[in-house]
């Protein structure tokens, strides 16, 4: 009888939670997914104010409205803030109305790239210079650099650092860079900055490692102002940053182009727009526009 | 004779160790506020009191900033009232539950269920936040999924185990006599427990509740996964929409901010902080009251 | 006779009612539970393999070892510097202090503050006094420094609990014996202790384990390509690792952060279990 009884909770325990997760399963590809209700506000997903990306975009996109003295953020009141790119994506992919912007190296099946004034995001475009929408992915530096920290910088720039760079989908911005040869130095470089730049970061760490075994990293990726901040108060050799330097940190730091990369523009899979222009973007971001209705 | 003096001597040391053991507890916590007070309280002089507390508008990044944090104030009492409403009620009733109702071999498997529901880290409740409960809400709630909703369904689970195994422990300390009477007068089990025995308990449940409070208003990394970060002016805020609290706007910008900024995060701790000392002083007047009864 | 025969109707109906919404309760609480563990561990577990467990970090495997051996790291030091000082005050609080002493009640409200201080805050303190004042930077260190003190009170209260429970019978035959009060703490009343101690100490490690918040700022997200005892470099705990990895854009960092979270719910599960079986223990001593 007591036994029963238990045995009767244990099942019905287990039920509940298959009926929880069956609904959650079924959701995402159920068939409403068919019905893109063109009414429905949009979900703007921006980065945090760290990201690198987030200050190339709002500037491309004149999200930053700049008068006389005053420069001021209009990102739109409620838009979500992110601190990484893989929640902008999964943000974006769970949310039929999102629309977000990431990395042009990041962009996967989970979202849809979508053309910006008719271009497509692709490599190509953004080396041709069609694609507007890119920003240069830096290395600073403070003062005069180690030997070690310009070796490691005389590989990311020249033709094997390149290629990793390519093969990641960045642009490689050296125009004709040489051979490089393993030193055989030995020490720790710091690096630290943008959450864009460091995956591309550790594959070039991984390569130089290979050449140099003696060489060790320290990363800290956390966004492109910490990179430069850390570059100037000199705790970190090396920052990462995927936007242009402000002028008051320009004068302060050796600056190294190491890619050029698109900023995607991601909406999800179901959304019918395949091309946006780019004046339509930037009223989403200021909140001009809530619909997808009222987008050409 | 010279033994005695040596043990005498040696008993002394360890005597006066063991007090010094005991007071870094105490200079742990001065060195915790004056540190955080130290870096906090220049910048909330500097951005003005009124402007820090009672401004709506926060924008570091604009030229020129403003650091009003009255939205994440406003922010994380929504967050954690919404985790009261969902936690107390569901908390109370497995506390009642256990304590009174839960056949022996029941309770040996439910216990340590509420146990486990307290050691899983927050991170992980951010997860399943983020890809079970975000979704959940988009789909049956309305808005887009980042709202004050989520994030109080998120805390409202995180509560539980504190809600449940206090409130458990001060039913369980109601002297027998109480129910006994209360069956004498011919009254059911569940009146008995209700109107009788959860009457009594009143202290601990407070207690448990008011540490469910502090743990919410805590949390960090569950609700900035869960919660979508953006600043909302007051008239804005609505039970769907996205939300910015206390903790997940020194999370978000710590790590790039510098100068001003930097302390107006830290400032933000301070009135975090002074949150939960407030909790806690509520907390031992509560102590005080029951112990004096 | 009718309307009293109905109104006792209405009291039992109330009364299953409320049974029914008591037991509801009960059963949520454990589906919820469930339903996590599924959730993380179904979707996590076929994702870990032995290059995850034990290989080294790079951005194809994403391994956790440095990340597990950060966190063993963090965990033996922070006990190391926390549990003589916790047990210490216990043995203080519980042994030679007199009630209604004012250091006494200092101690005791800066136990309970501690406690109820949340990780950010701890985060916040342990980035301006470990890493910029005294100078350690980003590093283990600070985490460690960082983390003793936010464990303390876990510690401090369940020592001085179990402390308490040793009978006051023990302690008069030792000092009826001629041992010394000293002598007596730690001949008698420790080891008598030590199971509640213990779990005391087990739980310090389950919050060790779980902690992101006070330890992004503190010890950093550095993840170390060769695993080492290194306590000035920035290294990343499991949980750390977790949450960077939910925070990537990699394509397949999000099946590894499920991974991440399954290594961590059976740690998780570990220290419970661990922790059950010594009350059990405790349950059973002062049952004797």
């Amino acid at each position: 009888m007591k036994n029963s009884k238990i045995l009767s909770i244990i099942a019905l325990v287990l039920m509940l939670t298959m009926v929880f997760v069956g609904c959650s399963k079924e959701t995402p590809s159920g068939d409403e997914a068919a019905e893109f209700d063109l009414n429905k506000d949009i979900t703007v997903v921006a980065r945090d104010a760290a990201s690198g990306t987030r200050g190339a975009f709002h500037e491309i996109m004149k999200i930053i409205v700049k008068e006389n003295d005053t420069e001021v953020d209009k990102l739109v009141v409620g838009a979500l803030e992110f601190d990484g790119t893989d929640k902008v994506i999964t943000a974006v992919e769970g949310d039929e109305y999102g629309i977000g912007y990431i990395s042009l190296g990041s962009v996967s099946d989970r979202i849809k790239a979508v053309s910006v004034n008719g271009v497509e995001p692709t490599v190509e475009n953004v080396k041709s210079g069609n694609y507007t929408v890119s920003r240069p992915f830096l290395l600073v530096t403070k003062g005069n650099e180690s030997d070690l920290v310009k070796d490691f910088l005389k590989f990311t720039e020249s033709t094997e650092g390149q290629k990793i760079t390519n093969e990641m989908n960045f642009i490689g911005y050296v125009d004709s860079p040489a051979d490089y040869t393993a030193s055989g130095m030995s020490g720790t470089i710091k690096v630290a900055g943008s959450t864009s730049v460091a995956p591309l970061m550790e594959k070039l760490q991984e390569a130089y490692q290979e050449l140099n075994p003696d060489v060790t990293f320290e990363t800290q990726a956390q966004g492109s102002s910490q990179g430069i901040k850390a570059a100037i108060d000199g705790s970190y050799d090396v920052g990462m940053s995927s936007r242009e330097l402000k002028e008051e940190e320009a004068k302060e730091l050796n600056r190294h182009v190491l890619a050029i990369d698109g900023i995607a523009v991601i909406v999800n899979k179901e959304n019918p727009k395949s091309d946006l222009a780019s004046e339509d973007i930037t009223k989403v971001y200021k909140g001009e526009i809530t619909k997808w209705s009222e987008v050409k | 004779m010279q033994n005695i003096k040596r043990t005498n001597f040696s008993e002394n040391i360890m005597q006066a160790i063991f007090f010094l053991s005991a007071f870094i507890s105490v200079l742990a916590v001065l060195a915790i506020c004056l540190f955080l007070f130290m870096r906090g309280i220049p910048a909330i002089a500097e951005i003005g009191f009124m402007d820090f507390i009672f401004n709506e508008k926060w924008g570091p990044t604009n030229t020129p900033a403003s650091y009003g944090i009255l939205s994440m104030i406003v922010g994380s009492i929504y967050v954690t009232a919404g985790a009261i409403v969902i936690g107390v009620p569901i908390g109370l009733m497995c506390a009642i539950f256990l304590a009174e109702f839960c056949p022996d071999n029941v309770y040996k498997f439910v216990k340590p269920a509420v146990n486990l529901l307290a050691g899983i880290p927050s991170i992980i409740y951010g997860f399943f936040g983020m890809e079970v409960v975000v979704p959940f809400v988009r789909e049956n709630m309305g808005g887009n999924g980042y709202s004050i909703m989520s994030a109080s369904l998120i805390l409202g689970i995180m509560i539980l185990p504190t809600i449940i195994s206090i409130s458990e422990s001060s039913i369980r300390a109601v002297p027998d006599n109480y129910a006994e009477g209360s069956y004498g007068l011919g009254a059911t089990k569940e009146e008995t427990v209700f109107k009788v025995v959860l009457p009594a308990a009143k202290s601990g449940v407070l207690t448990s509740i008011i540490l469910g409070i502090g743990r919410a208003v805590g949390e960090t990394m569950a609700v900035v996964m869960v919660a979508g970060n953006a600043v909302m002016p007051l008239d804005k805020i609505e039970l769907f929409k996205p939300i910015r609290t206390l903790t997940t706007n020194i999370v978000t910008e710590m790590s790039y901010a510098s100068g001003l900024h930097e302390s107006a995060l830290i400032s933000t701790g301070v009135v975090l902080f002074v949150f939960i000392i407030i909790l806690n002083a509520s907390l031992s007047l509560i102590k005080s009251k029951a112990q004096r009864n | 006779m009718d309307r009293s025969m109905n109104n006792l109707n209405k009291r039992k109906a109330k009364a299953m009612m409320l049974k029914a919404f008591v037991w509801l309760c009960g059963i949520l609480t454990v589906g919820i539970l469930i339903y996590i563990l599924l959730f993380i561990l179904l979707r996590g577990i076929p994702n870990i393999n032995l290059k995850f467990l034990f290989g080294e970090y790079n951005s194809e495997t994403l391994s956790a070892f440095s990340s597990i051996v950060a966190t063993v790291q963090m965990i033996v030091l922070s006990l190391l510097i926390s549990v003589p000082i916790g047990v210490f005050c216990a043995i203080y609080l519980a042994e030679y202090a007199k009630r209604g002493n004012k250091a006494v009640k200092a101690i005791r409200l800066a136990v309970d503050t501690l406690a109820g201080i949340p990780s950010i805050v701890y985060g916040l303190f342990g980035m301006i006094f470990f890493v910029n004042i005294l100078g350690f930077r980003t590093s283990v260190l600070s985490g460690i420094f960082t983390i003793s003190i936010m464990i303390l009170p876990v510690i401090i209260s369940s020592s001085e609990e179990a402390i308490k429970q040793v009978p006051d019978t023990y302690r008069e035959g030792s000092l009826g014996l001629g041992a010394t009060r000293l002598r007596t703490v730690f001949h008698i009343v420790l080891p008598s202790a030590m199971p509640g101690i213990l779990s005391g100490v087990i739980l310090a490690i389950g919050r060790i384990v779980g902690e992101t918040a006070a330890l992004i700022f503190t010890s950093g997200t550095n993840v170390l390509k060769n695993p080492s005892l290194n306590l000035f470099a920035s290294q990343r705990t499991l949980s750390v690792h977790m949450y960077m990895l939910a925070s990537e854009g990699l394509p397949h960092s999000r099946n590894m952060a499920f991974a991440t979270g399954s290594i961590l719910i059976i740690a998780v599960f570990i220290v419970n279990y661990a922790t059950t079986k010594l009350a059990g223990r405790i349950g059973r001593l002062s049952n004797d």
